[in-house]
């Protein structure tokens, strides 16, 4: 079965050649060794190491950033690696997320010369990898909130406090961890082997199965005074970093919708029932137009949204409505795409049950749903409803 | 150091669907364009002999605009030299134009060696690489399945095994599958490829020899068969062993 990308508009005639040739790319290593492999990586519960080095070696880490070893592609080269990447799992797509925006973009802003110089070039590489600690057991939504405290100590500083849902945890060479230092919160780099710091692994998740997920703790933590991100403080530094992610997350979706599209379409053809393919009765047509119709709307934000990133006209709630919108169709569109299959939806021998499983993850992760709302309605009323007095 | 000449054809996708129209493919119809399978073997060939032993690429193709794609896609594996021969004028060239505008370039890029692939995966002919060889007066190696790019030695099917043959130059090699697949391209090679410079030139192609009569499409394949019950499973393993002969 040939995987034809959905692309109803013809948006992707929209791409530079540049762009063409790194979907191309990542296409190509998506089908030939990413996919022959993603169920046993999910039964196993493993993020496969020669994808880490495949990745590093295509140069798609920290991709839209330039110099310290990066390529400096445009945002939307960036967007359709992450469609692609997420074509065939959001655990590969989550992996890059984390590494090139999450961890290699903080270091890249806020970072100090020597920082970029010691990690970036090696971050881009895939020979380090990084994760990004925020969100904590008790604060997710509300990480203004968080607990995680940094002392400063005179020649080290002193951490302590937990971070939770960490993409990357246990597997990474460093994390960027977001503590307060005298309550303003802080990026510090924290490396594998410091003292009182472990990665403990997450396990028996039913979703992002082929994705590491850890806990961080931070018992007496001494981390060196050049380690501190030294160019932002407060929620923007975090958040910055997590509008990046979000907009990689915007276009990763339709890569899973667009599989699971692809997967109802081909069965749909070819599961015969009342002596007829099922695609030919109208209950089953009307659900793939609207899994095509809404495929569609979706590529069309994210195109614009990436054209927003590319000149610098983007707001952040631009991002959170492609981010939401996306994720939300991709989930149903998976949901829609397991009916079409029948029994046959839940087998490994489909990638539907997989990527719906994986896309109730990322409807959550990287600000909710229904914070992503209430950013849309705090644009909209100019009124903050996070927080209220009770 | 050795220059070597690797002639490429931009074919039709092998998975997309084609449309006969007027007795040839519909090439309006083509939704999908690749490089033809035979020569990216080649392709990868001669990239590691380079960088086994020195010497540079020069990237051929012939073809109209279209085409700069397959260079491109060398270029973005590090080739610097790419060459597109086209003439809006030309409409069907036969294999000896073929041949002969080719033979031309590779004059042109000086190469020792030619590489290409034993067929198109579009006309599957195999006349590309002996044409050129016989024009240029070089040895000709084909169906080269196995090499070493550092002793430069190159192993082919053979009735009873295989052969190990070196060649002087100059020297055209045809290569069916071997066991190195083309590289994939990284992101740095690909933002390399969009400041690649493609030459264009044309040559006289000379008069065709050949004329197109006409077109028959192969026969309407039979009906299946369908079996039912397990009382038939004799029937069908015999009709797999005996006629399928895919047992």
């Amino acid at each position: 079965m040939v995987y034809e990308a959905l692309d109803f508009y013809d948006i992707d005639s929209q791409l530079t050649e540049e762009e063409l040739m790194v979907r191309d790319m990542v296409r190509d290593w998506v089908e030939e060794e990413v996919l022959p492999k993603i169920e046993e990586a999910c039964s196993e519960g493993v993020f496969p190491d020669e994808w880490r080095v495949s990745l590093g070696e295509m140069g798609v880490l920290g991709a839209p950033l330039e110099g310290y070893g990066c390529p400096g592609l445009s945002y939307t080269a960036y967007g359709v690696i992450c469609r692609e990447l997420e074509r065939g799992d959001s655990g590969l797509r989550s992996f890059a997320s984390v590494q090139g925006s999450l961890a290699m973009y903080p270091i890249w802003d806020f970072g100090s010369e020597e920082q970029k110089q010691k990690y970036l070039p090696k971050m881009a590489t895939g020979e380090l990898i990084g994760c990004f600690g925020l969100t904590e057991p008790d604060y997710g939504s509300n990480p203004g909130d968080m607990v995680t405290r940094a002392e400063d100590k005179g020649d080290h500083y002193l951490l302590n406090g937990a971070k939770m849902w960490i993409t990357n945890g246990t597997t990474s060479d460093l994390a960027v961890v977001w503590a307060k230092l005298e309550g303003v919160i802080r990026g510090f780099i924290v490396e594998t082997g410091d003292e009182g710091y472990s990665a403990p692994e997450m396990k028996g998740k039913h979703s992002l199965k082929a994705s590491v997920t850890s806990e961080l703790v931070f018992q007496d933590c001494k981390i060196p005074k050049d380690r501190i991100l030294p160019g932002v403080k407060g929620l923007k530094g975090p958040f910055s970093c997590l509008n990046n992610a979000r907009f990689g997350i915007s276009w990763g979706a339709l890569g899973a919708a667009q599989a699971c599209f692809h997967s109802a379409k081909e069965y749909a053809l070819s599961r015969i029932q009342f002596d007829q393919p099922i695609a030919s009765y109208q209950l089953v047509q009307n659900k793939l137009s609207w899994m095509l119709r809404e495929i569609t709307k979706g590529q069309l934000l994210a195109l614009e949204l990436a054209r927003k990133k590319d000149n610098g006209s983007w707001i952040p709630e631009h991002i959170s409505l492609a981010k939401m919108n996306n994720v939300d169709i991709a989930l149903d569109i998976a949901r829609m795409a397991r009916d079409i299959h029948g029994a046959n939806g839940i087998l490994d021998e489909y990638c539907i049950m997989r990527h719906m499983a994986n896309l109730e993850s990322v409807k959550t992760y990287e600000g909710t749903h229904d914070i992503h709302n209430l950013i849309l309605g705090r644009h909209i009323t100019g009124i903050q409803s996070f927080t209220r007095s009770l | 150091m050795v220059e070597i000449a690797v002639l490429l054809k931009q074919v039709p996708d092998t998975n997309a669907k084609i449309a006969v129209v007027g007795g040839r493919v519909d090439e309006s119809a083509v939704t999908s364009w690749v490089t033809s399978p035979y020569d990216e073997y080649a392709l990868e060939a001669a990239l590691q002999l380079v960088e086994a032993g020195g010497g540079s690429i020069t990237a051929i193709t012939l073809g109209p605009m279209r085409a700069d794609k397959v260079l491109k896609d060398a270029a973005a594996l590090g080739v610097t030299k790419l060459v597109r021969i086209w003439n809006d004028e030309w409409l069907d060239l036969d294999s000896n134009q073929v041949q002969s505008v080719l033979a031309e370039a590779i004059k042109e890029s000086g190469a020792d060696l030619v590489f290409c692939g034993k067929q198109s995966a579009d006309r599957n002919q195999g006349s590309t690489g002996p044409g050129v060889a016989e024009i240029l007066g070089a040895a000709c190696v084909v169906e080269v399945s196995d090499f070493n790019a550092a002793e430069q030695f190159y192993l082919r099917p053979a009735a009873s095994g295989s052969e190990k043959v070196t060649v002087n130059y100059p020297a055209v090699i045809t290569f069916t599958k071997t066991e190195s697949e083309l590289r994939r391209p990284n992101v740095r090679g690909i933002m390399m490829s969009k400041k690649a410079q493609i030459n264009l030139v044309s040559s006289d192609a000379g008069a065709s020899q050949v004329t197109f009569k006409g077109h028959t499409s192969p026969a309407e394949k039979p009906p299946g068969k369908t079996f039912e019950g397990s009382d038939s499973v004799p029937e069908v393993v015999g009709l797999l062993r005996d006629e399928a002969k895919v047992l």
